[in-house]
């Protein structure tokens, strides 16, 4: 019983202290100098193209990481392959690589002085410190998500149910659609949620390959530092309150999908 | 209907062939069964026959015509698969639909018929009531006559059955047995069960295929087979089953 109450009770000093307490100081700050200086914050010119960069980065990044990440899942989950064990190993790089030594590698490949980037340059087309640049990392950082989270859902579904589908006649697009799909939703959806969190927040790959043009290439993360750097801490607390806002808006959407998805082998 | 297997052969990343010239015809209606131990390739059979493994060598011959390389959908085999393999998502009704639905437009028939065909099949199995239900809430044995029903529907040239009572308890599996040769019966069909049990394979099939480290040993009805094994395994195979 006591060590129940003591138990509860650390976890619930531990939540408030390392996790409602500085949420709830950003919006504080944020909020000190009055909600108009809030707004004339958040709408200032180079916080909304940073708004504007990082929600169309996400858009960008998101749908291309679930079409690679289902299709990784698929290849492992169904096919023996050479290199399978490998790529399993491998797609999980990202969450091992610090972000800002994956920039890096970015920017030594498809730099101006990198074997990729230089054979581009000619062309003038240029991959980093851009648009490009950004999407190139943050589906790097990114790229684990949807296939960790479907992988296992397509292990566990098997193959009988898709070879009946097959032996009924249907066409490898209609076992894929009809079948295979509906079984992995939830994770995929869930997994898709993480992914675009992460490709929010993402600040240190972001931060070497960007290239810190005010108003262009800085993303809302990349921003916030900026603003908090340059001594204009209720604007950088205003742009954060944006940013924890999105970050909470995805785990609304989180919290949705676990009490809405019919539970792990049931039946709706 | 005739199917005539010939010379198959396959064995799985350069292993010990799983089978080794398999040659095998079937009659108009009859009802076979491959009977043998685990491991003696009835099922890479079946799932040659079905379509969904591809063999090494020999050809199947389907009423004189070469399917060999004719793709599961496209053969209008039905299969009930010994995990029954039901479609999770969807209803017991949608999961008989299902191969009525796939069809592409121009051969698909209207909604109507399709639900006046799936009512047909549910009375059929003497599930008539229980379209809305889904495969979780329905017992081992209303499952495996939901998988027979779904591989009915697409009007199949020949029924193929892995292991398909082997996951129910022994009162269930007798009285479903009965009835599954009744509407196999009923419905004219010629079909092709795998197991490992002989009194199942005796009781069910016309004939018994006995298969053994991916070769047929010998194909008779059960006198045939009792009075003169072909060889010592289908004679000690035989007895041990019966003690």
């Amino acid at each position: 019983m006591m060590a129940r109450a003591v138990l509860i009770a650390l976890a619930l000093a531990f939540s408030v202290l390392f996790i409602v307490l500085p949420v709830a100081a950003i919006f504080t700050r944020a909020f000190a100098d009055g909600p108009g200086a809030w707004i004339a914050a958040v709408t200032e010119p180079e916080t909304l193209a940073a708004i504007r960069l990082t929600v169309l980065t996400a858009l960008i990044v998101v749908p291309v990481n679930i079409v690679f990440g289902l299709a990784a899942a698929w290849a492992i989950a169904r096919f023996r392959f050479p290199g399978r064990r490998a790529l399993l190993v491998l797609i999980e790089v990202p969450f091992a690589i610090s972000p800002i030594i994956a920039g890096l590698c970015f920017l030594l490949v498809y730099g101006a002085y990198g074997p990729v980037g230089g054979a581009l340059q000619p062309l003038g087309i240029q991959l980093m410190f851009n648009l490009t640049g950004i999407v190139l990392v943050s589906l790097f950082v990114t790229c684990p998500f949807v296939m960790r989270e479907v992988l296992p859902a397509l292990s566990v579904s098997g193959e009988d149910e898709e070879h009946a589908a097959l032996t009924l006649g249907a066409s490898g697009w209609q076992v894929f659609r009809l079948v295979t799909l509906p079984n992995i939703t939830w994770p995929l959806v869930y997994g898709a949620i993480l992914a675009t969190a992460r490709a929010i927040g993402e600040f240190g790959a972001v931060s070497v390959v960007s290239g810190a043009i005010r108003g262009q290439t800085m993303t809302l993360p990349l921003q916030i530092e900026l603003l908090y750097n340059d001594y204009n801490t209720t604007a950088a607390f205003a742009a954060a309150t944006v940013l924890a806002l999105l970050a909470l808006v995805t785990l609304v959407l989180r919290g949705i999908v676990d009490a809405i998805q019919p539970a792990r082998g049931a039946t709706p | 209907m005739s199917l005539e297997i010939a010379n198959v052969s396959k064995s799985f990343d350069g292993a010990e062939a799983v089978l080794d010239d398999v040659s095998l015809a079937m009659h108009e209606g009859e009802f076979l069964a491959l009977l043998g131990p685990s491991g003696s390739g009835k099922t890479t059979l079946l799932n040659v026959v079905a379509g969904l493994t591809r063999p090494d060598r020999g050809r199947l011959v389907l009423d004189g015509e070469d399917i060999t390389d004719r793709h599961a959908g496209a053969r209008r085999f039905g299969m009930v698969f010994q995990s029954y393999a039901l479609f999770r998502h969807m209803s017991v009704a949608q999961n008989v639909d299902f191969g009525l639905r796939v069809l592409p437009r121009a051969e698909r028939p209207p909604k109507a018929e399709r639900d006046a065909r799936v009512r047909e099949l549910l009375d059929l199995i003497e599930m008539g009531d229980l379209g809305a239900r889904y495969p979780a809430q329905l017992s081992g044995g209303q499952r495996q006559r939901v998988a027979m029903a779904r591989a009915l529907a697409i009007s199949p040239k020949l029924l193929l059955l892995d292991e398909p009572f082997s996951a129910l308890d022994a009162q269930v599996r007798q009285s479903l047995r009965g009835s599954v040769r009744e509407l196999q019966r009923k419905v004219g069909v010629a079909a092709i069960l795998v197991t490992h049990d002989q009194t199942e394979a005796f009781a069910i099939a016309d004939r018994v295929a006995v298969m053994n480290t991916g070769r047929i040993e010998q194909i008779g009805t059960e006198r045939e087979l009792r009075d003169a094994p072909a060889s010592p395994f289908v004679r000690d195979f035989l007895k041990a089953g019966a003690g």
